[in-house]
């Protein structure tokens, strides 16, 4: 803009930095990107000035107005949730009340889940806005703990390879499985390797603590082919969107993702849908609303398909929220609004977005503190350079990390510590087990050395390379035989593996009851369904609701090292 | 099948507390599933699937805990269980934006109705047809 030097000027010099500015200067977070609101352009969390205002009016059952739009202004997002999403009963009496008394109602414990939701069925976008808009963090919090669908949280891994290793795959599913995780999801690198790293997954997720359920992020239609042949057990990268534009681009409209979600449960599969803050102005059409409002159409999007949940909490876009005022509270508030119009919410605290531990760790606590049906989804189970959904926020280099702070803060995160002996046992016979699996199914084999090496390995640098050509070989050949679930199971039972084999049998036997259909279902390591229906969450304030006692409280406080109190030379584990 | 009322809070599980109302598509009990079985060749793919009337059972239980929606993508479910897995796959890259025009939407809703006794399928469909119209979405 300006130019130096004329004639008779001193020569700049470089301004005199104090050595704490230079300390300062270096800290991991400056390395974050921060960025000013722009809300022309939807750069701004929660509170757009072209948000809309929010209203309704219902004329003989059907909502003729929503938000300040007529039935023939609204766009395709406006006229699913008005038809399907919003209850037109409800809804007059709903939006009569004030943003306050809602946001009151949440956080007070007085007023019972089933109370809010009997509100919240009648909320429109824009008023489900207002009303967390007049939260802070610990009052979405409070409000968390008590929408939060299953009575008891659990949480999510990633289980990955930088080389698609189905080897290391399985033996990753396996340790994350006894660790505590509930679901493992996989992605590929090569795509082409996913029947491989998915019959990898599936195995691993069943070897050593039994009912892991599974799945494999592809597009949506090679998706639900893995899932309809048994080798995942469940999906959730059904993506939707908050723009009209933008759910186009991603090749899909309400009515396509809502028919996605019956052809799912009409083949006994669980699914949730996927959505995120800054997604739509990541894809460049946000249309100048604020990205927590375009993620409550999201949220009432997958309420008015039927899905029973929604992973969200920003997900792959975090750091677009993440870099604008208030960013992370607006994610606290889209995972508290999933929860409070009843569904289950995988909550993120995935993508990594920080270079900061510090930072790392407040963007979990909303989510760890107050419990969700996932707090992660998904906490990495491989190290960041092994994850192939770009890193994410928690790795299996924090695990030790994670147990103190749950037995710190009695929280329950949903994982444990084990003895290495038994990590090393379950990795180990993990691989072994798909090595079975392979010679079954006449796969390209798993030698010993990779065994041995998969066994102690941190991540994928540590395993001897297989050949990719023939392993991709073998991937179609999954493909084009047919191979299903069904031939897992019997691979395991030949390998010599028949309790591995009777627990995925278990597994695939859920489908034909359904009952892992409803809302926050998981399968304990008995194969019992646990979800909404059968564990709802009955928090009504201090001394009720789900806490870590007994059992669960004892296995929280072991950690790698705790000494005795009466002999501190010695560790009690 | 006659109707059964069923209790969210007595019935669900259904795999553990009403195992005797469970069927596969091909008839089977749930004890029946054995490994034995699997290792005899007498458990097919097929077998591992939900039945119709089970996810009929399922939506009453979601409709009596609250779940409207639930319930109805678990009756439209239950429809579509006698669709082929390709035929699934070809009606949802139908309703993808700008995949179809308006008479091939309304012939996937037509043979919905028709030939699959799948009306609440047929009508999500006839619904796609009339918004893509007025949002500009269809092929051509």
């Amino acid at each position: 803009m300006s130019t130096m030097g004329a004639a008779g000027e001193e020569p700049s010099v470089t301004p005199r930095r104090s050595k704490r500015t230079e300390i300062l200067e270096n800290r991991p977070v400056n390395l974050d990107g921060f960025v000013e609101e722009w809300p022309e352009v939807g750069m701004v969390a929660m509170d757009s000035p072209y948000d809309p205002q929010p209203s309704v009016r219902v004329e003989n059952g059907v909502v003729v107005e929503m938000d300040g739009r007529t039935r023939e202004e609204f766009d395709f997002l406006d006229q699913f949730i008005a038809d399907h999403a919003i209850d037109a009963e409800a809804a007059e009496r709903a939006m009569a009340l004030s943003a306050i008394e809602i946001a009151h109602m949440l956080v007070d414990p007085k007023v019972s889940r089933d109370e809010v939701l009997a509100v919240s069925s009648g909320l429109t976008p824009a008023k489900l806005l207002e009303v967390v808009k007049t939260m802070n963090v610990v009052e979405i919090m409070m409000a968390m703990q008590k929408m939060r669908a299953r009575r008891t949280p659990a949480n999510q891994a990633h289980s990955t390879s930088a080389r698609d290793n189905p080897v290391q795959v399985v033996a990753d599913a396996a340790e994350a499985a006894l660790r505590g995780f509930r679901e493992l999801e996989t992605t590929l690198g090569v795509v082409r390797y996913a029947p491989l790293v998915a019959i990898a997954l599936q195995v691993g997720a069943q070897a050593a603590r039994p009912g892991v359920l599974t799945q494999c992020a592809l597009e949506e239609a090679t998706e639900l082919e893995l899932g309809m042949r048994g080798i995942t057990g469940y999906a959730e990268t059904i993506s939707v969107y908050g723009t009209e534009p933008v759910f186009c681009d991603g090749d899909d409209t309400p009515w396509s993702k809502a028919f996605l979600a019956s052809a799912y449960a009409s083949r006994g599969i669980k699914m949730r849908f996927t959505s995120g803050t800054g997604s739509e102005v990541q894809m460049g059409n946000a249309q100048g609303k604020s990205m927590l409002y375009l993620e409550i159409r999201c949220v009432l999007v997958t309420k008015g398909a039927g899905v029973q949940g929604l992973q969200n909490g920003s997900i792959s876009c975090i750091g677009v929220p993440g870099a604008v005022p208030a960013g992370i509270r607006a994610v606290a508030a889209e995972n508290l609004v999933a929860s409070m119009v009843g569904l289950e919410c995988a909550s993120g605290n995935d993508q990594s977005f920080s270079h900061s531990d510090m930072r790392r760790t407040a963007r979990l606590m909303p989510q760890l503190l107050a419990g969700t049906d996932f707090v992660c989804s998904g906490y990495s189970s491989v190290p960041n350079y092994d994850n192939m959904f770009a890193g994410s926020n928690l790795d299996c280099e924090d695990y030790d990390d994670w147990n103190v702070i749950q037995r710190d803060l009695q929280v329950d995160g949903a994982l444990r510590h084990v003895p290495e002996d038994e990590i090393l046992a379950a990795r180990n016979r993990a691989a072994r087990a798909l090595q079975g699996v392979f010679a079954h199914l006449d796969l390209p084999s798993i030698t010993d050395r990779e065994i041995e090496a998969v066994t102690y390995s941190h991540g994928s640098e540590d395993l001897p390379f297989r050949d990719v050509l023939e392993d991709l070989k073998g991937a179609q050949s999954v493909m084009d035989r047919g191979i299903t679930g069904l031939d897992i199971v019997k691979g395991l039972e030949a390998g010599g593996f028949a309790d591995i084999a009777e627990s995925l049998l278990g597994v695939l036997r859920q489908r034909v009851s359904g009952d892992l259909l409803h809302t926050s279902a998981i399968l304990t390591p008995e194969l019992t369904t646990l979800s909404a229906v059968n564990d709802p969450n009955d928090y009504a304030g201090p001394g009720t609701g789900y806490r870590p006692t007994g059992a669960r409280w004892e296995e929280m406080k072991r950690l790698r090292h705790v000494v005795s109190a009466r002999n501190p030379e010695e560790e009690v584990g | 099948m006659t109707p059964i009322e069923l209790d969210p809070q007595r019935d669900y599980p259904l795999a553990s507390n009403r195992p005797e109302l469970l069927r596969t598509p091909t008839g089977k009990r749930l004890d029946e599933i054995t490994m034995q079985a699997v290792l005899a060749g007498e458990v097919a793919a097929e077998d591992l699937r939900i039945a119709p009337d089970t996810l009929r059972l399922q939506a009453q239980i979601a409709e009596s805990a609250g779940r409207a929606q639930l319930g109805e993508n678990f009756r439209r479910a239950a429809e579509l269980t006698a669709l082929p897995d390709e035929k699934v796959l070809a009606i949802y890259n139908a309703l993808r934006p700008q995949a179809s025009t308006e008479q091939e939407l309304l012939d996937i809703a037509e043979e919905l109705e028709r030939d699959y006794s799948a009306p609440l399928c047929g009508r999500l469909v006839r619904e796609a047809a009339d918004v893509y119209e007025r949002r500009d979405i269809l092929a051509g």
